[in-house]
């Protein structure tokens, strides 16, 4: 039996969940994990996690974890019960009436029933004033981490409320982690939602949907350092007038390593507006996929959408695939797709070089000034040049 | 300074230059002019290192250096420096933190200690402002968004704050309005000494007019084939090329 396979046998935790974990199971069971004939896993094969037995979760030893440093303060955010936060922030265990309504697709998403049916406990965070500073969920593996690890959180962003959330990862093992993250933005509010990972050899599948009324602002921008296996859907819905939403996203990703991300905006009402900026780096062996698709629905007119994915192939045997999709079904749209993969520009690498910068130096430079751009949208200025800085070190070191 | 012996270059096995002598002193200013297709710019590139530009037979050698054995930015961290004819646009890389890494790069190259940025920024700003440009061209990438003439007065700008031994400027005065040329010009001008020297690649005997050049020489087919004084330039100018292909002919 393989080993994703074996992940549908264990027992389920008897508690006040289980029907809740009993549904999500018996859908899994129906659907089944995706393979490459599944549409939206076309490019991505489980092969690594099914030939891989599901080991241990050592924890975090002392119950801390690694924490980033960051140059400027920042709240941290633990999912367990009695974590102080600040006023206005509250984090709440999700019940199974919380529960009963959730709904997802088929076998595409099968992580998503088996992150319902293994969760330990989920939780919701509230933030119902602004923080007044960039709130940090910090997550992270160790070397002998071989297990699985499901965390579901929801986030309620109360009417109003601007807030930063950096949701920084960092892999050492080599298990599963796969999250959910389910994000509701109030009227008027604004979420810079930060994700800043770095893997080793677990696989990381996260599904991040937001739900944003009228006015509200969400911002999703990641920088993936790449690992073995990454996976991250993040979804957008748009549904009601002048919601925004917004994603800029760069990975950079290295000789066996495969990173996946499959974004969506929903625009359900006009206007709204939307804007995607994506940029992959693929060096050595490694393969990033790339999946936009915006769809504009019937009757959300005046509404505004840009999409643009850019791709550098660093390597002969490195590859990318991309995909911008568009959908449109409303009046006087206003939207712009463009997808294009390049390698480095001798013409620009020459001028550097004449200028007395090294052949490294000068590649250093043109792939720090490509991936930097998604990120340079940052609201927070601090968190702008600290993300910045991991960037331009990770492309250094290289 | 600049002592170019019998050079042939030859690019995707088609020869170029075929037997170019050109001797620069310490201090000068020569011209280069020469029809569309002559050489010049690969004469510009040959001396930058380009890759692809084979240097099949002759010599350069640069202040006492053979340049045949040396790497683009070992020859800019040695004095050298090209102004592109068509200056590259660097999306998302800062102009003055592309300058500031190029110069400290080029110094620590020559084992100098590295400019600090007051000092750095100190001086770019009155290059700037000398060649009436605004500030706000540091924050933005290099050459991105630029018009044509910022991109050219950017090369100057660069220039002055390199500081290099040898400058070869390719065309650099063309898509230029009369009042940037003049800037240019002085530009170049502000960093002449005894020791700098330039080759001033250029079509038109406008930019000369101010530059003064002490040698002014005529490329053809990939060989200099007229030699003068400033004299060869309003030649040049009254009459164009024609007289080359008589030359030929004869």
């Amino acid at each position: 039996m393989s080993a994703l396979q074996q992940r549908l046998e264990a027992p389920l935790i008897d508690d006040e969940l289980h029907a809740v974990r009993r549904r999500a199971l018996k859908a899994l069971m129906q659907y089944g994990f995706p393979d490459l004939k599944t549409e939206a896993w076309k490019y991505t094969s489980l092969r690594q996690l099914d030939k891989r037995e599901a080991g241990q979760d050592p924890g975090l030893g002392d119950g801390s974890g690694s924490r980033p440093e960051l140059p400027f303060a920042a709240a941290g955010i633990e999912l367990r019960a009695g974590v102080s936060l600040p006023d206005g922030v509250r984090l709440e265990p999700l019940d199974a009436d919380e529960l009963n309504d959730l709904k997802y697709g088929g076998r595409e998403d099968a992580f998503a029933w088996l992150n319902l049916a293994r969760v330990e406990q989920p939780w919701c965070l509230h933030i119902e004033r602004d923080p007044g500073l960039p709130l940090v969920l910090a997550q992270s593996t160790v070397a002998d981490f071989t297990g699985d690890r499901h965390s579901f959180l929801r986030i309620e962003v109360a009417e109003g409320v601007n807030v930063t959330l950096i949701d920084w990862q960092q892999d050492a093992g080599a298990g599963l982690v796969n999250q959910v993250q389910t994000l509701e933005l109030a009227p008027g509010s604004r979420l810079d939602h930060i994700v800043a990972r770095s893997g080793a050899e677990s696989a990381i599948i996260q599904r991040t949907e937001a739900r944003v009324e009228a006015g509200a602002d969400y911002r999703f921008t990641v920088l993936d350092q790449g690992g073995r296996l990454h996976r991250h859907d993040v979804m957008v819905n748009l549904l009601a007038e002048d919601a925004r939403g917004e994603i800029d996203g760069v990975a950079l990703i290295d000789s066996h390593q495969h990173v996946d991300f499959h974004t969506t905006i929903e625009h359900a009402v006009g206007p709204s507006n939307s804007r995607e900026t994506f940029r992959m780096l693929a060096d050595g062996s490694g393969v990033g996929v790339f999946n936009g698709r915006i769809h504009i629905h019937r009757g959300a007119d005046d509404s505004h959408s840009d999409l643009n994915t850019a791709n550098l192939l660093l390597s002969d045997s490195a590859r990318i695939n991309t995909k911008p999709e568009l959908e449109i079904y409303a009046e006087e749209v206003t939207a712009s797709h463009g997808a294009t993969i390049g390698q480095l520009e001798d013409d620009a690498l020459f001028y550097l070089r004449s200028r007395g910068l090294s052949s490294s130096e000068a590649a250093s430079l043109l792939k720090r000034g490509f991936a930097g751009e998604p990120l340079e949208r940052i609201f927070d200025e601090q968190v702008r040049d600290w993300l910045l800085t991991v960037l331009n070190t990770k492309l250094t070191s290289k | 300074m600049l002592s170019i012996n019998n050079l042939h270059v030859s690019i995707d096995d088609k020869q170029i230059l075929k037997g170019l002598d050109l001797e620069v002193g310490p201090g000068e200013l020569h011209a280069i002019m020469g029809p569309n297709g002559s050489g010049k710019s690969t004469l510009g590139y040959a001396l930058a290192g380009r890759e692809g530009y084979e240097v099949t037979d002759g010599s350069i050698r640069f202040d006492g250096k053979d340049l045949g054995d040396l790497e683009p930015e070992e020859r800019a961290a040695a004095g050298l420096f090209l102004a592109f004819q068509y200056p590259v646009e660097i999306p998302g890389v800062n102009n003055a933190y592309f300058l500031r890494s190029a110069l400290n790069a080029q110094r620590k190259a020559r084992g100098e200690q590295e400019q600090d940025s007051m000092g750095f920024l100190k001086e770019v700003r009155e290059s700037l402002k000398a060649l009436k440009m605004d500030e706000a061209l540091l924050k933005r990438a290099v050459n991105e968004g630029f018009s044509g003439g910022e991109k050219k007065r950017n090369e100057i700008v660069q220039m002055a704050v390199l500081k290099p031994k040898l400058a070869i400027l390719d065309e650099t005065d063309s898509g230029l309005d009369i009042d940037a040329l003049k800037l240019v010009a002085e530009g170049i001008n502000r960093l002449r000494d005894d020791k700098r020297s330039f080759v001033v690649i250029t079509h038109y005997q406008r930019l000369l007019d101010y530059l003064k050049p002490d040698r002014v020489h005529v490329l053809s087919r990939g060989r200099i084939v007229e030699s003068g004084g400033e004299e060869l330039a309003r030649r040049l100018e009254d009459e164009g090329y024609a007289f080359l292909e008589e030359a030929a002919e004869a």
